[in-house]
Protein backbone atom coordinates (compact mmCIF):
# COMPACT_ATOMS: atom_id res chain seq x y z
CA UNK A 1 0.00 0.00 0.00
CA UNK A 2 2.56 2.29 1.15
CA UNK A 3 4.41 1.96 -2.31
CA UNK A 4 1.86 2.96 -4.14
CA UNK A 5 1.79 6.94 -3.59
CA UNK A 6 5.43 6.47 -3.98
CA UNK A 7 5.06 5.55 -7.15
CA UNK A 8 2.28 7.84 -8.22
CA UNK A 9 4.89 10.58 -6.95
CA UNK A 10 7.50 9.72 -8.77
CA UNK A 11 5.42 9.60 -12.12
CA UNK A 12 4.06 12.81 -11.46
CA UNK A 13 7.30 14.31 -11.38
CA UNK A 14 8.23 12.62 -14.41
CA UNK A 15 5.00 14.14 -16.12
CA UNK A 16 5.45 17.42 -14.50
CA UNK A 17 9.21 17.45 -15.60
CA UNK A 18 7.79 16.17 -19.32
CA UNK A 19 5.34 19.54 -19.21
CA UNK A 20 7.41 22.14 -18.18
CA UNK A 21 10.36 20.70 -20.58
CA UNK A 22 7.65 20.15 -23.74
CA UNK A 23 5.24 22.13 -23.06
CA UNK A 24 5.60 25.30 -21.56
CA UNK A 25 7.84 27.27 -24.37
CA UNK A 26 5.35 26.41 -26.65
CA UNK A 27 2.35 28.61 -24.84
CA UNK A 28 3.31 31.96 -26.83
CA UNK A 29 2.82 30.13 -29.98
CA UNK A 30 0.02 28.31 -28.66
CA UNK A 31 -1.27 31.78 -27.73
CA UNK A 32 -0.70 33.46 -31.22
CA UNK A 33 -2.30 30.43 -33.14
CA UNK A 34 -5.57 30.58 -31.41
CA UNK A 35 -5.66 34.14 -31.67
CA UNK A 36 -5.38 33.43 -35.07
CA UNK A 37 -8.57 30.72 -35.09
CA UNK A 38 -10.74 32.36 -32.64
CA UNK A 39 -9.75 35.86 -33.24
CA UNK A 40 -11.13 36.59 -29.87
CA UNK A 41 -8.31 37.08 -27.11
CA UNK A 42 -10.47 35.60 -24.06
CA UNK A 43 -12.02 32.90 -26.27
CA UNK A 44 -7.90 32.56 -27.31
CA UNK A 45 -6.84 32.17 -24.02
CA UNK A 46 -9.73 30.18 -22.64
CA UNK A 47 -8.54 27.78 -25.89
CA UNK A 48 -5.09 27.70 -24.91
CA UNK A 49 -5.98 26.74 -21.50
CA UNK A 50 -8.15 24.29 -22.25
CA UNK A 51 -5.69 23.04 -24.57
CA UNK A 52 -2.70 22.71 -22.03
CA UNK A 53 -4.82 20.61 -19.36
CA UNK A 54 -5.74 18.17 -22.38
CA UNK A 55 -1.54 18.52 -22.59
CA UNK A 56 -0.83 17.39 -19.44
CA UNK A 57 -3.37 14.76 -18.79
CA UNK A 58 -1.71 13.11 -22.08
CA UNK A 59 1.95 13.92 -21.66
CA UNK A 60 2.83 10.38 -19.99
CA UNK A 61 2.03 9.38 -23.30
CA UNK A 62 4.19 11.71 -25.46
CA UNK A 63 7.20 10.75 -27.03
CA UNK A 64 8.87 13.77 -26.63
CA UNK A 65 8.96 14.31 -30.79
CA UNK A 66 7.73 17.08 -32.31
CA UNK A 67 5.98 19.27 -29.04
CA UNK A 68 4.93 21.88 -31.08
CA UNK A 69 3.05 19.70 -33.62
CA UNK A 70 1.56 17.22 -30.98
CA UNK A 71 0.25 20.27 -28.95
CA UNK A 72 -1.19 21.75 -32.44
CA UNK A 73 -2.65 18.51 -32.80
CA UNK A 74 -4.27 18.86 -29.06
CA UNK A 75 -5.26 23.03 -29.80
CA UNK A 76 -7.08 21.93 -32.96
CA UNK A 77 -9.05 18.52 -31.31
CA UNK A 78 -10.07 20.72 -28.70
CA UNK A 79 -10.96 24.23 -30.95
CA UNK A 80 -13.51 21.74 -32.79
CA UNK A 81 -15.17 20.27 -29.76
CA UNK A 82 -15.65 23.84 -28.40
CA UNK A 83 -16.57 24.92 -31.98
CA UNK A 84 -19.53 22.52 -31.91
CA UNK A 85 -21.35 24.02 -29.20
CA UNK A 86 -20.76 27.36 -30.16
CA UNK A 87 -20.81 29.81 -33.29
CA UNK A 88 -18.37 29.47 -35.69
CA UNK A 89 -15.28 32.04 -35.04
CA UNK A 90 -12.83 31.51 -37.83
CA UNK A 91 -15.02 34.35 -39.61
CA UNK A 92 -13.47 37.54 -37.62
CA UNK A 93 -16.19 40.57 -37.18
CA UNK A 94 -16.47 43.60 -39.06
CA UNK A 95 -14.91 45.37 -35.94
CA UNK A 96 -11.42 43.18 -35.93
CA UNK A 97 -11.43 43.77 -39.43
CA UNK A 98 -11.36 47.40 -39.10
CA UNK A 99 -8.48 46.82 -36.55
CA UNK A 100 -6.49 45.63 -39.23
CA UNK A 101 -7.00 47.69 -41.68
CA UNK A 102 -5.64 50.89 -39.38
CA UNK A 103 -2.42 48.80 -38.84
CA UNK A 104 0.63 50.59 -39.64
CA UNK A 105 4.34 49.55 -38.83
CA UNK A 106 7.65 50.38 -39.09
CA UNK A 107 8.02 51.07 -43.04
CA UNK A 108 11.66 48.85 -44.38
CA UNK A 109 12.39 48.49 -47.79
CA UNK A 110 12.52 44.83 -49.76
CA UNK A 111 14.71 44.69 -52.53
CA UNK A 112 13.05 47.23 -55.53
CA UNK A 113 9.53 46.77 -54.03
CA UNK A 114 9.17 49.23 -50.87
CA UNK A 115 6.74 48.64 -47.90
CA UNK A 116 5.56 51.57 -46.54
CA UNK A 117 3.00 52.57 -44.37
CA UNK A 118 0.37 52.54 -47.85
CA UNK A 119 1.73 48.91 -48.67
CA UNK A 120 1.05 47.39 -45.24
CA UNK A 121 -2.82 48.98 -45.35
CA UNK A 122 -3.34 47.68 -48.78
CA UNK A 123 -1.88 44.56 -47.32
CA UNK A 124 -3.96 44.50 -44.52
CA UNK A 125 -7.13 44.92 -45.96
CA UNK A 126 -6.52 42.60 -48.48
CA UNK A 127 -5.67 39.93 -45.95
CA UNK A 128 -8.43 40.91 -44.10
CA UNK A 129 -11.05 40.70 -47.58
CA UNK A 130 -9.78 37.47 -47.95
CA UNK A 131 -12.53 34.56 -47.13
CA UNK A 132 -11.61 32.81 -43.94
CA UNK A 133 -10.13 29.92 -44.25
CA UNK A 134 -7.43 31.23 -46.68
CA UNK A 135 -7.06 34.26 -44.15
CA UNK A 136 -6.69 31.85 -41.38
CA UNK A 137 -3.58 30.06 -43.24
CA UNK A 138 -1.65 33.34 -44.12
CA UNK A 139 -1.78 34.53 -40.32
CA UNK A 140 -0.39 31.00 -39.09
CA UNK A 141 2.14 30.59 -41.60
CA UNK A 142 3.20 34.21 -42.37
CA UNK A 143 2.04 36.29 -38.92
CA UNK A 144 2.49 33.08 -36.14
CA UNK A 145 5.56 31.97 -38.09
CA UNK A 146 4.44 28.43 -38.71
CA UNK A 147 5.34 26.11 -41.04
CA UNK A 148 3.71 24.58 -43.64
CA UNK A 149 3.02 20.92 -41.70
CA UNK A 150 2.46 22.87 -39.05
CA UNK A 151 -0.36 24.94 -39.93
CA UNK A 152 -1.87 22.01 -41.45
CA UNK A 153 -1.62 19.72 -37.86
CA UNK A 154 -3.14 23.21 -36.66
CA UNK A 155 -6.07 23.05 -38.90
CA UNK A 156 -6.58 19.85 -39.66
CA UNK A 157 -6.21 19.39 -43.57
CA UNK A 158 -3.24 18.25 -46.09
CA UNK A 159 0.04 19.59 -46.02
CA UNK A 160 -1.22 20.36 -49.77
CA UNK A 161 -3.97 22.51 -48.79
CA UNK A 162 -2.16 24.82 -46.65
CA UNK A 163 0.20 25.33 -49.56
CA UNK A 164 -2.79 26.20 -52.29
CA UNK A 165 -4.34 28.02 -50.26
CA UNK A 166 -1.39 30.06 -48.93
CA UNK A 167 -0.28 30.54 -52.36
CA UNK A 168 -3.59 31.82 -53.58
CA UNK A 169 -3.87 34.08 -50.67
CA UNK A 170 -0.96 35.87 -51.45
CA UNK A 171 -1.51 36.32 -55.16
CA UNK A 172 -4.46 38.31 -54.07
CA UNK A 173 -2.98 40.37 -51.97
CA UNK A 174 -0.58 40.74 -54.64
CA UNK A 175 -2.91 41.61 -57.20
CA UNK A 176 -4.59 44.10 -54.61
CA UNK A 177 -1.25 45.21 -54.72
CA UNK A 178 -0.99 45.55 -58.57
CA UNK A 179 -4.73 47.51 -58.56
CA UNK A 180 -3.41 49.59 -55.86
CA UNK A 181 -0.80 50.85 -58.32
CA UNK A 182 2.25 49.74 -55.71
CA UNK A 183 3.53 47.17 -57.25
CA UNK A 184 4.13 47.09 -61.58
CA UNK A 185 1.76 44.47 -63.50
CA UNK A 186 4.73 43.37 -65.74
CA UNK A 187 8.51 43.93 -65.65
CA UNK A 188 10.48 43.63 -68.59
CA UNK A 189 13.46 41.55 -68.37
CA UNK B 1 18.71 42.66 -77.57
CA UNK B 2 15.65 40.92 -79.54
CA UNK B 3 16.05 37.20 -77.98
CA UNK B 4 14.79 34.64 -80.73
CA UNK B 5 11.98 32.67 -80.83
CA UNK B 6 13.69 29.93 -79.26
CA UNK B 7 14.84 31.75 -76.23
CA UNK B 8 12.22 33.53 -75.83
CA UNK B 9 10.36 30.43 -75.07
CA UNK B 10 12.94 28.85 -73.31
CA UNK B 11 12.70 32.14 -70.70
CA UNK B 12 9.14 31.39 -70.13
CA UNK B 13 9.38 27.85 -69.25
CA UNK B 14 11.57 28.87 -67.09
CA UNK B 15 9.58 31.63 -65.20
CA UNK B 16 6.41 29.14 -65.24
CA UNK B 17 9.09 25.99 -63.72
CA UNK B 18 10.04 29.04 -61.07
CA UNK B 19 6.37 30.37 -60.68
CA UNK B 20 4.79 26.53 -59.47
CA UNK B 21 7.79 26.85 -56.93
CA UNK B 22 8.63 30.56 -55.73
CA UNK B 23 6.33 30.74 -52.72
CA UNK B 24 7.34 27.23 -50.98
CA UNK B 25 10.94 28.67 -52.22
CA UNK B 26 10.47 32.27 -50.28
CA UNK B 27 8.93 30.15 -47.06
CA UNK B 28 12.15 28.07 -47.25
CA UNK B 29 9.66 24.82 -47.66
CA UNK B 30 11.42 23.61 -50.88
CA UNK B 31 13.06 20.59 -49.94
CA UNK B 32 13.96 19.80 -54.26
CA UNK B 33 17.91 21.06 -53.32
CA UNK B 34 18.33 21.00 -57.66
CA UNK B 35 14.83 23.01 -58.15
CA UNK B 36 15.56 25.56 -55.33
CA UNK B 37 19.18 25.91 -57.11
CA UNK B 38 17.43 26.56 -60.11
CA UNK B 39 14.85 29.45 -59.19
CA UNK B 40 17.77 30.96 -57.52
CA UNK B 41 19.79 30.88 -60.74
CA UNK B 42 16.26 31.91 -62.80
CA UNK B 43 15.67 35.19 -59.94
CA UNK B 44 19.02 36.51 -60.88
CA UNK B 45 18.41 36.58 -65.01
CA UNK B 46 14.97 37.30 -64.79
CA UNK B 47 13.91 41.07 -63.82
CA UNK B 48 10.04 39.76 -64.01
CA UNK B 49 10.14 37.11 -61.55
CA UNK B 50 12.43 38.90 -59.27
CA UNK B 51 10.56 41.62 -58.68
CA UNK B 52 7.68 38.58 -57.92
CA UNK B 53 9.71 37.22 -55.59
CA UNK B 54 10.68 40.52 -54.20
CA UNK B 55 7.09 41.06 -53.87
CA UNK B 56 5.82 38.44 -51.89
CA UNK B 57 8.99 38.79 -49.59
CA UNK B 58 7.39 42.53 -49.23
CA UNK B 59 3.85 41.14 -48.57
CA UNK B 60 5.42 38.64 -45.90
CA UNK B 61 7.35 41.59 -44.06
CA UNK B 62 4.33 43.74 -44.09
CA UNK B 63 2.24 40.69 -42.28
CA UNK B 64 4.51 40.21 -40.09
CA UNK B 65 5.19 43.67 -39.10
CA UNK B 66 1.73 44.48 -39.13
CA UNK B 67 0.87 41.64 -36.67
CA UNK B 68 -1.07 42.36 -33.14
CA UNK B 69 1.07 42.82 -29.90
CA UNK B 70 0.23 39.67 -28.17
CA UNK B 71 -1.64 40.88 -24.93
CA UNK B 72 1.33 40.41 -21.97
CA UNK B 73 -0.79 39.46 -19.12
CA UNK B 74 -2.87 37.17 -21.01
CA UNK B 75 0.41 35.00 -22.22
CA UNK B 76 1.68 35.81 -18.39
CA UNK B 77 -1.78 33.89 -17.25
CA UNK B 78 -1.32 30.92 -19.28
CA UNK B 79 2.37 30.72 -18.29
CA UNK B 80 1.39 30.77 -14.55
CA UNK B 81 -1.50 27.95 -15.58
CA UNK B 82 0.86 25.76 -17.20
CA UNK B 83 3.70 26.08 -14.87
CA UNK B 84 0.48 25.42 -11.87
CA UNK B 85 -0.24 21.92 -14.14
CA UNK B 86 3.68 21.38 -14.29
CA UNK B 87 4.06 21.49 -10.62
CA UNK B 88 1.40 19.17 -10.02
CA UNK B 89 -1.19 21.63 -8.39
CA UNK B 90 -3.63 20.73 -11.69
CA UNK B 91 -5.33 17.61 -12.40
CA UNK B 92 -3.61 14.62 -11.89
CA UNK B 93 -2.45 13.16 -15.23
CA UNK B 94 -4.52 10.36 -16.82
CA UNK B 95 -2.92 6.94 -16.23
Amino acid sequence: MTDQPAGDDTRRATSAAAFARYVEPEVPVLYRVALSMVGQPVDAEDLVQDTLLRAYRAIDRFDGAHPRAWLLTILRNTHRNRARTRVPSLLRTGEQDSELLDRSGASCSAEDVVVDAQFEAVVAGALAGLPAMHRVVVQLVDIDGLTYAEAALALGVPRGTVMSRLHRARARIRTRLVTAGLVPHRSRR
Amino acid sequence: MTMTPLAEMTRMARCLRTSRVLQSYLDGELDDLPAAARVVEHLEECRRCGLHAATYRAIKQALRSGRHDVDDLALRRLRAFSQALAASEGPQPAG
